[in-house]
């Protein structure tokens, strides 16, 4: 069925992906069961309860039929029930040793074409030809598009998992990959009504994302632990605050600045490199870390009058193209920094697979042996220091165009550590991985714990326990973080999503000495 | 000219001297084994000639020009390429990769290249990954060109870091302790593989104990004891070098030996 | 020549006889066999044995260049203020001195015997400093501390075993849950994880006792001043401070010196398989030396907070910095050295501030840090140790 039409679009990820696993089908699998809830109850979260029968699926489950529109909404919420509870029905099957049969995958497959089709019906029923004597009398606030966009893609998602299970499993970063870009493409469509939510995905989600997959380089592929990532951060935002705002009078546009942030970053990213090449692993972290915590308390004294200090520089430009006016709407930030993720995705994961990102590896794996066989140790480590920083440069320069103001608080200690979090939490050295790290972990620090500190006042002035109201959770982070690290150091080392070869080393624990060490003059 | 020249090396660690002043000469084509008892400063000299240590006095010279202070990558680039005596392979890198890591220095792919995947990028990886199942294959391991070095049977592992060494394109090959802990059968196909290596041109210098291969392939051999060098020669002169016995075998040992 | 047979499950292809076929693939790339010139760069061979030499220089007089420049410092602070500020100056930084080489003997404790910088050191010196207000309100020594001198000694020598117990168990948990199954485990993992608990305890501070800086009421313990010299006035509190710290460094000298548990912990620290063997249990080893470190954290915080008056939930973080800089300015490992290296990171981060003004001392002693670790990582008075290839 759809395996068979998405062999014929067999996308070259090179051979050596070998990280065959399930993870990637249960995150697409549950997803979908996710999202198809989300869009069912969203109306109800959204709405008062809806008058009489409308569009939400519970509406029409809770009354009597009235005509084809209620009908077809029978079906799809038997679809939809069907591919929410069946990925759990399967998981307990599975624990317990039993497996569901091809069978099984074909009837879900074909439910959830069902209940795309019928969502799409719908959806053009209502409000294209508001058909509405097919489904009763129905309020202005009776469906939400949200809602749809959810109840669909969970569909297609469940389609997609259970329809061509085999390729995901066999293909997993490229499911991984199909599963979410359109979301992430058609996320500002979905949640037109709520910018806030946008301008969390486009400003912590993406910065962070860029930030964690520059750490990948350094961490996972060079094997180089980095605690001061955020220097480098800073350095991209100050360069794009510096020459884009009104303290020096220079307004370039945001697509140089990005160019200019990461060059500018992967330039320091070199230069502070060097003096750690001959260090230890442990030695390194602590060295990077001292630099991580100079250039923001460089920033923060003023060096040479460039910084504006402590309350950092504000002011800074939001690009303007006619209909195109970042300041106004985040969903342009939004889809640029797609574009922008995407393509430095696309390029670290060349590297990976090129001469140098084999290089990394093999310096990684032995510097001495790596040494003796012809590579430099000396620029191969700083080019994934370079290339790491530049990435951190770029989201840099955006996050300074974002919030319109860069400050050295913003490049503070726990910005490394959320991102080596991220990196750790997905899989150390596994770009998927740091993805779904990034995803998981800006959702919860960024999303949750801010939205809880409301969630919880409004429970406690309905419920009556005040002491709910009392509790901030967005102090909760640094424990979010801290368990997370440790979390996953002792119980699944290689992160959520490991990479084959990184995972067997982080629990193996042999390790080479350095070629620092081996010379004698470290 | 010779190949190699190392003109009296000294190597000191703190107090301890582990190559005292020894000098010996490699001729292009020729299979020169080092030999002597454990800690004699056969790996230390290793190590001098491909840069891990800098020597503390003497001058090393390759093809005519000194050696001595350059960084490893560089004297793995003037063509000399080496194996460890505790197997250091690349653990969770492929087999292949592995002997494509010893293609690195010479491909001219660089990092935008790779960055881009430009078609220049992919045709030098297809070659260079053809050249690298191509000595695998010549290696028998062809089987394992898919599995992580450290999967791969310990024998095979050994032949493995040579299929390295071989792709990093040297004149001279230096073997550390080859044939450590291979069975009789591994042991001769080792010996005919540093035969034909040697009659592709190849100049070889070899570190070993097992001395029916060192007999066997070597031109010449330079014994070390305790850092200084003992003896050099044929096969044949060494065998008989009282010296030689008495280092392996103890003072007296010669007497015993001779009137035996 | 041909080689015909090999192990079964791995055969050598046969090798075609080089004379035979130009074509045929061979092992050694014929092209490679010509003679080639070292292409790298003309720059980078002209600047690289300089390079060399002042590293090698820098390196092998770290010690009389850091010291020759703290020396400056203390001049130069003399030709601003005269010996008045000079003295306040040399004061404050014995003050601090001491607290830092309290706390960097826990680093260099644990980084001697399990190689790990205990990144969460720094926080249990922080969370210490509350166990110490906590005790001191639970048993209302605040009243007792001022009431009487006699009254004082009595709340310290409740206050300071309370505090050091409750700091040694803290260690020894985590110890136990964080970092004794990674033990064999490459260095990042329980590196992560380190900082990982450093994260944790932070944050549980954090929500406890909130943002802001919180003030302690065992500022008030010791008050008035023990003598003046010149115009420097010596308050009994620094007495108190620079005499707790040489006291317990020199306590903990002879405990590792002279005890059991002492000799074990410096075997285990030099080679922790020949322990083993030895019949040492290497695990109550390593917990001891956490406890220990941890203990003398918290005597550090019970100090501080005595001194300072103020304590913070991140307060560890960038005073573990230090100390960790502190300990590896004595050479990670080395119990006397880290004392020593605290009083001098003292001087650097007090004289340091008086001239570059205060705001800069603690980039200043990262700069440190970074210097000696790029220069000197074996310390001032380490020795450079070669590994075998």
């Amino acid at each position: 069925m759809l395996e068979r039409f998405l062999s014929l679009f067999r996308i070259d990820t090179g051979k050596r992906e070998r990280n065959q696993g399930t993870t990637v089908f249960w995150i697409i699998a549950g997803t979908a069961s996710a999202l198809l809830l989300m869009g069912w109850l969203l109306p109800w979260f959204v709405n008062d309860y809806s008058a009489g029968v409308g569009y939400s699926a519970q509406d029409a489950l809770v009354s009597s039929p009235t005509g084809i529109g209620t009908f077809c909404i029978y079906i799809m919420a038997v679809a939809m029930i069907m591919l929410v509870v069946s990925p759990i029905a399967e998981a307990i099957a599975r624990a317990r040793g039993r497996a569901f049969g091809k069978r099984a995958d074909r009837i879900r497959f074909i439910a959830a074409l069902v209940g795309l089709a019928l969502t799409a019906v719908v959806w053009f029923l209502v409000s294209v030809i508001q058909e509405e004597p097919l489904f009763g009398s129905f309020t202005a606030g009776t469906y939400t598009d949200s809602a749809v966009w959810l109840t669909m893609y969970g569909f297609a998602m469940a389609a997609l998992a259970y329809g061509a299970r085999d390729w995901v499993v066999a293909r997993q970063s490229v499911a991984f990959g199909v599963a979410a870009l359109p979301f992430g493409i058609f996320l500002p469509l979905m949640f037109h009504q709520a910018p806030d939510f946008l301008l969390w995905a486009a400003g912590s989600l993406a910065i962070y994302m860029l930030l964690a997959l520059g750490l990948n380089v350094v961490v996972g592929f060079a094997g180089l632990l980095d605690l001061g990532y955020a220097a480098f951060f800073a350095i991209g935002g100050y360069a794009c605050a510096s020459f884009a705002s009104p303290i020096h009078n220079i307004h370039l546009p945001l697509w140089v600045l990005i160019f200019l942030g990461a060059a500018v970053a992967s330039m320091f990213g070199a230069v502070l490199g060097a003096p750690t090449l001959r260090l230890r692993g442990d030695y390194l972290a602590i060295v990077t870390l001292g630099f991580g915590e100079i250039i923001p308390d460089l920033a923060t004294n003023n060096v040479f009058n460039l910084t504006g200090g402590a309350n950092g520089i504000s002011g800074i430009d939001q690009p303007h193209y006619g209909a195109l006016d970042f300041s106004t709407s985040p969903r342009w930030y939004y889809w640029s920094l797609l574009i922008v993720s995407i393509l430095v995705i696309i390029f670290l994961r060349n590297i990976e697979r090129s001469r140098v990102g084999r290089a990394w590896v093999a310096l990684r794996e032995d510097e001495v042996a790596a040494a003796a066989t012809g590579i430099n140790t000396t620029t191969t480590k700083l080019l994934a220091f370079a290339i790491g920083a530049s990435v951190s440069g770029l989201a840099g320069a955006f996050y300074g165009s974002i919030v319109s103001i860069v400050s050295p608080d913003d490049f503070s200690f726990s910005v490394s550590i959320a991102v080596l979090s991220i990196v750790v939490l997905g899989g150390i050295g596994n770009i998927v991985g740091v993805i779904l790290g990034s995803f998981i972990l800006t959702f919860v620090i960024f999303w949750v714990l801010p939205n809880m500190n409301e969630w919880t006042t409004t429970l406690s002035t309905t419920v009556h326990v005040p002491a709910l109201a009392g509790i901030d959770f967005s102090s909760y982070t640094f424990i979010i973080y801290g368990l997370a690290l440790i979390a996953m150091m002792l119980l699944r080392p290689g992160g959520l999503l490991p990479s084959r070869a990184r995972r067997i080393e982080l629990e193996s624990g042999e390790e080479s000495e350095s070629l620092a060490a081996v010379q004698g003059v470290a | 000219m010779p190949l190699l020249e190392l003109d009296s090396v000294t190597k000191r660690f703190g107090g301890l001297l582990a190559v005292s002043n020894v000098s010996f000469n490699l001729d292009s084509g020729e299979i020169l084994s080092m030999i002597g008892p454990n800690g004699a400063g056969k790996t230390t000299a290793f190590n001098c000639v491909t840069g891990l240590f800098a020597i503390s006095s003497g001058a090393i010279r390759f093809d005519g020009s000194s050696i001595a202070g350059l960084a490893p990558h560089r004297i793995t680039k003037l063509g000399i390429a080496r194996t460890f005596q505790n197997i250091r392979l690349f653990a969770y890198m492929t087999a292949v990769d592995n002997v494509m890591v010893g293609a690195h220095w010479w491909m001219k792919e660089r990092v935008w290249d790779g960055a881009f995947r430009t078609a220049r990028a992919r045709r030098e990886e297809k070659s260079v990954e053809q050249r690298a199942l191509e000595l695998l294959e010549l290696l028998g391991l062809s089987r394992y060109a898919g599995s992580y070095a450290r999967e791969m049977p310990y024998g095979l592992q050994r032949r493995l870091e040579i299929a390295r060494a071989l792709a990093t394109q040297p004149r001279l090959l230096l073997l550390d302790e080859p044939a450590a802990g291979l069975n009789t059968q591994e042991k001769r196909e080792l010996m005919q593989l540093i035969g034909v290596l040697r009659s592709e041109g190849l100049t070889i210098l070899l570190i070993e104990h097992d001395m029916r291969l060192v007999m066997e392939v070597s031109d010449r051999i330079v014994v070390l004891d305790h850092g200084e060098k003992i003896a050099e020669g044929s096969p044949v002169d060494v065998r008989q070098n009282p010296r030689v016995i008495e280092a392996y075998l103890g003072t007296g040992a010669t007497e015993v030996i001779t009137s035996a | 020549m041909t080689i015909q047979s090999g192990t079964p499950e791995a055969p050598l292809a046969p090798l075609g006889d080089t004379s035979s076929g130009v074509g045929s693939p061979m092992l050694v790339d014929q092209r490679s066999l010509a003679p080639r010139r070292d292409q790298s760069n003309e720059l980078v061979r002209s600047v690289g044995p300089v390079v060399r030499v002042a590293y090698g220089w820098i390196s092998k007089h770290f010690a009389a260049v850091l010291l020759g420049m703290i020396l400056v410092a203390i001049i130069a602070t003399f030709k601003q203020g005269g010996l008045d500020l000079m003295g306040q100056q040399l004061r404050n930084a014995l003050v601090l001195g001491a607290i830092y080489a309290l706390v960097a003997i826990g680093y260099t404790m644990v980084y001697g015997i399990i190689e790990l910088i205990n990144f969460a050191h720094g926080d249990v010196f922080a969370a210490a400093g509350f166990y110490a207000v906590f005790i001191a309100s639970t048993f209302h020594l605040d009243s007792l501390a001022t009431g009487s001198f006699g009254g004082l000694i009595l709340a310290l020598i409740i206050v300071f075993p309370l505090s050091m117990l409750g700091a040694g168990i803290t260690g020894v948990v985590i110890e136990f849950v964080a970092y004794r199954r990674l033990r064999d485990s490459p260095r990042l993992a329980p590196l992560i994880t380190a900082i990982g608990v450093s994260f944790l305890i932070e944050g549980i501070m954090l929500v406890i006792e909130g943002p802001d800086n919180v003030a302690t009421n065992q500022a008030d313990w010791i008050t008035g001043t023990a003598f003046t010299i010149g115009g420097v006035s010596v308050a009994w509190t620094d007495i108190f401070v620079v005499g707790m710290a040489l006291f317990l460094m020199f306590a903990l000298g002879e405990f590792v010196r002279r005890t059991r548990l002492g000799k074990a912990m410096r075997s285990t620290a030099q080679d922790r398989t020949a322990a083993l063997l030895c019949g040492i249990n290497i695990n109550r080893t390593i917990s001891a030396t956490f406890f220990i470190g941890s203990a003398l954290a918290a005597a550090a915080a019970v100090i501080y907070s005595i001194n300072y008056g103020d304590l913070k939930w991140n307060l560890g973080f960038h005073l573990g910095i230090i100390a960790f800089t502190a300990a590896v300015l004595g050479g990670i490992g080395n119990i006397v050295g880290a004392g020593v290296g605290g009083f001098i990171i003292g001087l650097i981060y007090v004289f340091g501030g008086s001239i570059f003004g205060g705001e800069w001392s603690e980039s200043l002693i990262f700069a440190v840090l970074v210097l000696i670790l790029t220069f000197r990582p074996v310390g001032l008075f380490g020795v450079e140790v070669t590994t075998r290839a």
